[in-house]
């Protein structure tokens, strides 16, 4: 039995007086509510390695242990936003390298950078690393996904043949116009948008339909924006340390639910359409 | 339960997710009350959970975002009830 609950320590919520056998049922009742098609491949497409700015923090180890409890074969992680003296996630990108390289079967590597700051080499240094994609977050790095160093990115990114995992949810501005004047300049990006375009998501989805390597990231997402968007535009996320798997899978199987996803769907939501974007077709 | 009582369900279950997520005290009532709206379904007993977790021990931060998970299941679940899908 794995010393983890719903991506805490279960010996720390003991000791805080929760019911652990309780929550232990629960997290194995939403672990069972995906009816997971036969040897379909999970893969969780967004995870945070590091110490965050705000204090939550995911080690590689807890990690793998989380994936472990949940059945989930890898995981893609970027940094948490700590950026560093030099601003230019230098650091963090080496840390989650150098955790994909201990766990190479279980962790793929995007880097994160701020488009403003040595975006290029530093996604340069990531490739030659290993890295497979780039995390970009318009809202704590305060840029527009419109602008000209973020198109640059995007583009750079493209050129490496990389997706490109934005944040695209909880912050003021209107995404669609944004991310439709990015994908007008750069219309063959891969982009995954994060936490299924909660920001913005009715715009959002009007743009993604005219574009089809756009993508939406279950993670803390609302289930009547997944459930109303093709599921191959789905792709199956939990935002570890911000979000847990038990809440992640059972967003997914009430989506299918509501949506009536059938298996191929479903298998392709849990990992077949990430891996199709990694440019890993075959894999999943 | 009716589109009504789902609806409910969901307004306090994202409120209650939302004070979670602000770390504000407002989270146990609200925990509390969509707990009682949503008495006798999959996401009440949720709710339930969550809402005497944070009562026990509202600023232990493990305590918090375990809440949380609980919380955002049961809006998940009121959601895929208003929508009309029992889970
Ligand atoms: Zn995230």
């Amino acid at each position: 039995m794995s010393g983890r609950l719903l991506g805490q320590d279960a010996a720390v919520l003991g000791a805080a007086g929760v019911e652990v056998g309780t929550l232990r049922d629960i997290e194995q009742w939403a672990f069972r509510s995906v009816s997971r098609p036969a040897g379909a491949r999970v893969v969780d497409a967004h995870c945070h390695l590091g110490v965050d700015r705000d204090g939550h923090a995911l080690s590689a180890d807890d990690l793998v242990a989380d994936l472990d409890a949940a059945g989930i074969a890898a995981a893609v992680a970027f940094p948490a936003d700590e950026p560093g003296p030099g601003g230019d996630f230098s650091q963090a990108n080496q840390r989650v390298l150098d955790a994909a390289a201990a766990h190479a079967d279980r962790i793929i590597p995007f880097c994160r950078v701020d488009p403003a700051v040595g975006a290029e080499r530093a996604m340069d240094r990531a490739h030659a690393g290993g890295a497979r994609g780039l995390k970009l977050h318009p809202v704590a790095q305060r840029f527009a996904p419109e602008s000209d160093a973020c198109v640059h990115a995007v583009r750079h990114a493209a050129d490496l043949g990389w997706p490109v995992l934005f944040h695209a949810g909880f912050g003021a501005r209107p995404l669609g116009p944004a991310f439709a004047a990015l994908l007008e300049q750069v219309p063959t990006a891969r982009v995954i948008l994060a936490h299924g375009g909660r920001g913005d998501h009715r715009s959002l989805a009007a743009v993604a339909a005219r574009y089809p390597h756009v993508v939406f990231d279950t993670s803390i997402a609302a289930l009547p924006d997944l459930a109303t968007i093709p599921p191959e535009r789905v792709v199956f996320g939990s935002d570890r340390p911000y979000g847990d798997h038990a809440q992640a899978l059972h967003l997914v199987g009430a989506a299918a639910r509501v949506a009536g996803w059938d298996e191929v769907a479903l298998r392709g939501v849990l990992g077949g359409n990430l891996m199709r974007l990694l440019g890993d077709g075959g894999a999943a | 339960m009716s589109t009504a009582d789902g609806l409910r369900v969901v307004t306090l279950a994202a409120q209650a997710e939302m004070a979670l997520v602000r770390r504000d005290q407002v989270a146990g009532p609200l925990l509390a009350q969509a707990a009682r709206a949503a008495d006798g379904t999959p996401a009440g007993r949720l709710l339930r959970e969550a809402s005497a977790m944070v009562r026990g021990a509202p600023e232990r931060e493990a305590v918090r975002q375990a809440a949380l998970s609980l919380c955002r299941m049961a809006l998940q679940d009121a959601h895929a009830q208003v929508l009309g899908a029992a889970s």
